[in-house]
């Protein structure tokens, strides 16, 4: 009976839908990396990690930020709010010096997801950029994340260069836009859309609400 | 049962405060030590980051001067603004700048919390709203049965609670419907006579009852008045006694 009744809170985790809009150079979207991967380890559902570009007009090789005192404090003012959010994630984040291109990224997050990997992978991504200070418009660094979650690099590097999944990624990114996405990350629970970064409780609260519960409490 | 409060914010003693580190003047203009309502008036020094926090009523921020950043949502606010939450629901971290001086007007005690308390954050009111505008977005409009009187709205006419500016000439009677949940008429420019006394800005009215109140009648040069009413989000939250309502207490009784 016990092994019938987790495969049935199994299948229930498996269809309900949770997907997050973000972009990688989003520091927000950073922040609910985390969350999201703990949100799935919890309740054993199957995020997926979908694209809203948020500077379609930033080129291949990057933009410097903007240097001016409205900029600086602009920056003061963010970074004071990302501690103030997630102190410790802001303790390892290393906030880039110039924007990044996030479009090669969203065509490596394809790729890994005909494989399987995308949920992982997007981890990596994120982790390269924000806390050890890559560029995700550089293939090098895709193919780092990629060989770091059991992609084979060699074949995202073909992927990459062919642009084979460039069609692919340009469609997700209009899906995003045609949807209504604004806010990066902005995070479905079943039927609760949450526009920006939340607390990690809110987002318990919503699964919750839609009879979803932590693996763990159901166990017990 | 009929509730009205006149407060003339203008005489009101100021003090100086801090919260977890951010530093203030102050002014408590209504107390809601006896069940009614409460405004504070807060000039807040600047900051880069006031930190997140929910309040657990209703609570309408009227920014009089200065600015306020936030990392979502609308993200800039420039005197004259409004800022709403509903109870329970937080708001920020944000930025304040530029002289910042803001009213805080809750219809009833609401006590402070800050998100950095876990447990608070299960309290936290899913379905809660929050909306914030600028007046200067909005455009004035000709006030009926007022000649050169005119209003403009700030938040969507059927959003819930409500939030009017109107601006009119000397002896103009400004006659609005019952307040069934609470109202704050706050001058903003001008003075208004309230009981037979000129209120200048940014001394307010606060009026609750199904019946109307008598009407404000604008002074000798005339005044510019937000009108900004609750809805039902009211009668949810406050401070119970119990719980979390009584660290919310205490952390706005030390606060100011």
């Amino acid at each position: 009976m016990e092994t019938q009744s987790t495969a049935k809170t199994e299948a229930a985790a498996a269809r309900f839908r949770v997907a997050v809009f973000a972009d990688f150079v989003c520091p927000y979207s950073f922040l609910a990396v985390e969350q999201i991967d703990r949100l799935a380890g919890e309740y054993g559902v199957k995020p997926m990690w979908r694209p809203h570009w948020l500077h379609p007009d930033t080129p291949p090789e990057g933009c410097a930020r903007e240097r001016t005192p409205e900029a600086d404090a602009k920056a003061e003012r963010r970074n004071a709010w990302l501690k103030e959010m997630a102190p410790d994630q802001y303790a390892r984040m290393h906030y880039p010096e110039k924007r990044q291109f996030s479009f090669l990224a969203f065509e490596a997050l394809e790729f890994a997801c005909d494989h399987g990997r995308d949920f992982a992978f997007k981890t990596a991504v994120y982790d390269l950029m924000w806390t050890e200070g890559h560029d995700i418009g550089e293939p090098e660094t895709l193919m780092a994340a990629g060989e770091r979650v059991g992609l084979d690099p060699a074949e995202m590097q073909i992927a990459l260069h062919e642009r084979l999944y460039a069609a692919r990624a340009l469609a997700a990114v209009n899906q995003a836009r045609d949807i209504g996405i604004t806010s990066t990350p902005t995070i479905f629970l079943g039927k609760t859309r949450i526009n920006g970064w939340t607390y990690y409780e809110v987002m318990q609260q919503v699964m919750e609400k839609q009879g979803m519960h932590p693996r763990e409490a159901l166990a017990s | 049962m009929q509730q009205t409060y006149i407060v003339d914010s203008a005489n009101a003693p100021w003090k100086r405060g801090s919260t977890e580190g951010i530093t203030f003047a102050c002014q408590v203009l209504l107390s809601g030590e006896d069940g009614g309502p409460e405004a504070l008036r807060f000039r807040f020094d600047d900051s880069p980051s006031v930190y997140g926090h929910m309040h657990l009523t209703s609570q309408f921020q009227l920014l009089l001067n200065g600015a306020m950043d936030f990392p979502r949502g609308v993200k800039h606010l420039e005197a004259l603004a409004i800022h709403y939450t509903d109870h329970n629901m937080p708001y920020g971290p944000f930025a304040v700048s530029g002289g910042h001086d803001m009213l805080v007007l809750h219809p009833k005690a609401g006590g402070i919390i800050a998100m950095s308390n876990l447990d608070a954050r299960r309290q936290i009111h899913l379905g809660g709203r929050i909306f914030a505008a600028l007046a200067a977005d909005s455009a004035w409009q000709p006030l009926p049965g007022v000649p050169d009187g005119s209003f403009k709205l700030l938040m969507p006419p059927d959003y819930g609670p409500a939030a009017v500016i109107v601006k009119a000439p000397a002896h103009a009677s400004l006659a609005m419907p019952a307040a069934e949940f609470g109202r704050y008429e706050v001058v903003l420019a001008g003075s208004v006579i309230m009981e037979g006394k000129p209120i200048a800005a940014p001394g307010f009215r606060y009026v609750r009852g199904e019946q109307p109140a008598d009407p404000l009648v604008t002074a000798e040069h005339g005044a510019t008045v937000a009108f900004l009413s609750f809805d039902r989000d009211v009668l949810a939250g406050g401070i119970t006694g119990e719980g979390l309502a009584v660290e919310a207490a205490e952390a706005m009784a030390r606060a100011i």
